[in-house]
């Protein structure tokens, strides 16, 4: 008993990360149509820059964590402005897959290559939030960083599934992505939508990478790793309702955890995805995508 | 009464007997050197990039999964030339057939599913066949197999590079044809109309599926004979050939230099396999440049490069012609008085208080 409870608690907290990233995926594509495939690299920049500037250049802790979501906020709305706003806006780049991947591809290569020039390829961890040895009840132990994961990974899918159903602002944000023409002749200004939620998202992934760093530790090469597994728990939510993403999110990590333990420590992430795929193959409508998405 | 001739498309003809001499003739010239190497890797890369022309640029088939099957090429080429014993031939044929197997098997599943779906499954294949392949003691784990022969063995290593190289260079003849042909026949226009709109091409007859199948299949297929190019040119496969990270570089070959041009890719698939290998700065800094080029060629001209070149000389024949057609039709005025050019479309000028 003991060790399913274990296994659960880790399978929980990286079924966390999964459903954190897909919420992120999930939310803007809701709003443009758009996948970010940065969404991983935006958290690599939140941990490795929270750490460097804690550890390196001795910001104080909290300091260095709103400097460096700043940083990330900022580099998020410069590239909605520079690019996003001259693909969609000015409809000056192209459409069709291209908007849909390669935009955000490209901007995941950038972040990768000036994190690598900035911070080196070392591995970085911020300081944990919630600092102590790791919580025991008889004989299940969870880490102190494992239940934050969980915990914000929890509150931000609620947030964000109560922002897009509960507020006027939410339902206008979801009619961008339904019409962006119809969405435009009721008053709904979809730039906006579309840059304030892509910059949100980046600073909640940062957040999250600083949250959950002293468990996994980030490279430069962390991002892209990271978005293609927020890309599957946002693809088993039709890419558009992340409160499912996060629920399907901690429904992979819970399974990946039991595969390692009852079944193969080596083979376990093998299996998921075996299993993950055949269940897209043979049942496509579980992901929930219309035919116009299909 | 006339007589009805068939007349044949020359262009796949000519681009295999272009690619072939062109290539051989460098690969000659470059004699078995640190360049040569390059360009036959680079090569091997081309392939693969041929079929996703195919594939992604003018199909529009939304799949992820050609490092997989380079994965296949190159780990079957290893097994079979270092377990069993294969020549060159017998192991590429081999591979051929396996590929075509196995891009049938997977394919006939994938295809079913629609747009994004297919993207997402197909992007699942990379992860797990990777952690499979770093797993299995067979495959030779995280060091991969090592001693890969060349195609065309040789008195000397630089002979046998520059055989290897031609043979390469005549696989990619071969591919470019291939493909040029399926885009340029009946079948082409089947799949442009679904690319355009798959509604469409099935109201005007298209089996959809069994279309997809055979695009998914090609693509797979040259995307496995790419693979035993690079292995047979690099002597060794790991299981990076077949992780997230190549099929990135694959989609870098495809859409900077621009996913409808076969010619573009080709040069393109070379052209970044050289600078990822030419200066510490660029090899350091590629997927930096590669993301700047990217997000630059998706916003000024999505067509990539050659859609941009093919713009501007638009643009210059255009000049070009104006210039000819005011000289013809001076000349034809007596050559002193200045001829003032109308565009054809435009139209007749309103009389005034007529409107």
């Amino acid at each position: 008993m003991s060790q399913f409870l274990n296994l659960l608690a880790a399978g929980l907290t990286s079924g966390a990360i999964y459903g954190i990233f897909g919420a992120c995926l999930a939310v803007w594509f809701r709003v443009c149509n758009v996948l970010n495939l940065a969404v991983g690299d935006f958290a690599m920049l939140g941990a490795i820059g929270t750490a460097v500037l804690v550890q390196q250049d001795h910001f104080p802790f909290l300091a260095g964590i709103a400097v460096d979501l700043l940083a990330v906020g900022a580099v998020a709305w410069v590239f909605d402005r520079v690019v996003l706003h001259l693909a969609f806006d000015r409809r000056s780049g192209g459409h069709g897959i291209v908007s849909v991947f390669f935009y955000t591809f490209g901007l995941s290569l950038v972040l990768e290559g000036l994190a690598r020039a900035i911070f080196g390829t070392d591995v970085h961890a911020a300081p944990a939030i919630w600092n102590g040895p790791a919580l025991t009840i008889a004989d299940f132990h969870v880490q102190r960083a494992g239940v934050l994961v969980i915990a914000v990974a929890v509150v931000s899918g609620l947030v964000l599934w109560a922002y897009l159903h509960f507020t006027v602002s939410g339902r206008a944000a979801s009619a961008c992505g339904e019409s962006v023409v119809g969405s435009r002749i009721v008053g709904i200004n979809n730039a906006l939508f579309r840059r304030w939620i892509f910059v949100g998202t980046a600073v909640l992934a940062a957040l999250f990478g600083i949250v959950e760093s002293p468990l996994t530790g980030f490279t430069f090469q962390s991002g892209p790793t990271i978005s293609l597994i927020g890309v599957i728990a946002a693809g088993f939510a039709a890419f558009r309702r992340p409160g499912r993403a996060v629920v399907v999110g901690l429904g992979l990590g819970v399974a990946e955890a039991m595969l390692g333990g009852y079944v193969s420590t080596g083979y376990n992430d093998v299996l998921l995805y075996a299993i993950v795929f055949a269940i897209i193959i043979l049942q496509p409508e579980v992901l929930g995508l219309s035919a116009a998405e299909a | 009464m006339a007589r009805l001739t068939r007349h044949r498309d020359p262009l796949p003809l000519a681009a295999v007997i272009a690619i072939v001499v062109i290539g051989s003739l460098a690969l000659i010239a470059l004699n078995g050197s640190y360049l040569g190497l390059t360009i036959t890797v680079g090569v091997g890369f081309a392939v693969v990039t041929v079929g996703m022309v195919l594939q992604l640029g003018y199909s529009r088939q939304l799949a992820f999964s050609q490092s997989v099957f380079m994965g296949v090429g190159a780990y079957g080429t290893g097994i079979l030339e270092t377990k069993y014993n294969f020549s060159s031939a017998e192991s590429l044929l081999a591979v051929i057939a396996l590929a075509t197997v196995a891009a049938y098997v997977v394919g006939s599943v994938v295809t079913r599913a629609p747009g994004l779906a297919l993207a997402l499954a197909t992007l699942l294949l990379p992860l797990f066949v990777f952690q499979l392949a770093t797993y299995s003691t067979y495959l030779g784990q995280f060091s991969g197999i090592n001693g890969v022969p060349p195609f065309w063995n040789g008195p000397t290593y630089q002979s046998e590079l520059v055989r290897s190289g031609i043979v390469s260079v005549v696989l990619l003849g071969l591919a470019t044809g291939l493909v040029l042909r399926v885009m340029r026949s009946g079948v082409g226009l089947q799949l442009m109309a679904m690319a355009e709109d798959e509604r469409l091409g099935e109201a005007i007859g298209v089996n959809l599926r069994q279309r997809r199948l055979d695009v998914f299949v090609l693509g797979s297929v040259l995307a496995a004979v790419g693979g035993a190019v690079l292995a047979s040119a690099q002597g060794l496969v790991t299981p990076d050939v077949l992780s997230e990270s190549a099929e990135i570089t694959l989609l870098i070959m495809l859409f900077v230099p621009g996913r409808k041009s076969v010619a573009a890719t080709i040069i393109g698939a070379i052209v970044i396999e050289y600078l990822s290998t030419s200066t510490s700065f660029i090899s350091t800094n590629l997927g930096m440049i590669e993301g700047i080029v990217l997000i630059v060629i998706l916003i000024v001209e999505p067509d990539g490069a050659a859609g941009a070149l093919s713009r501007l000389l638009g643009r210059r024949t255009d000049r070009w012609g104006g210039a000819l057609r005011t000289g013809i039709a001076r000349l034809r005025t007596g050559g002193g008085e200045r001829v003032r050019e109308t565009p054809a479309e435009a139209p007749p000028a309103a009389a005034p208080g007529n409107r």
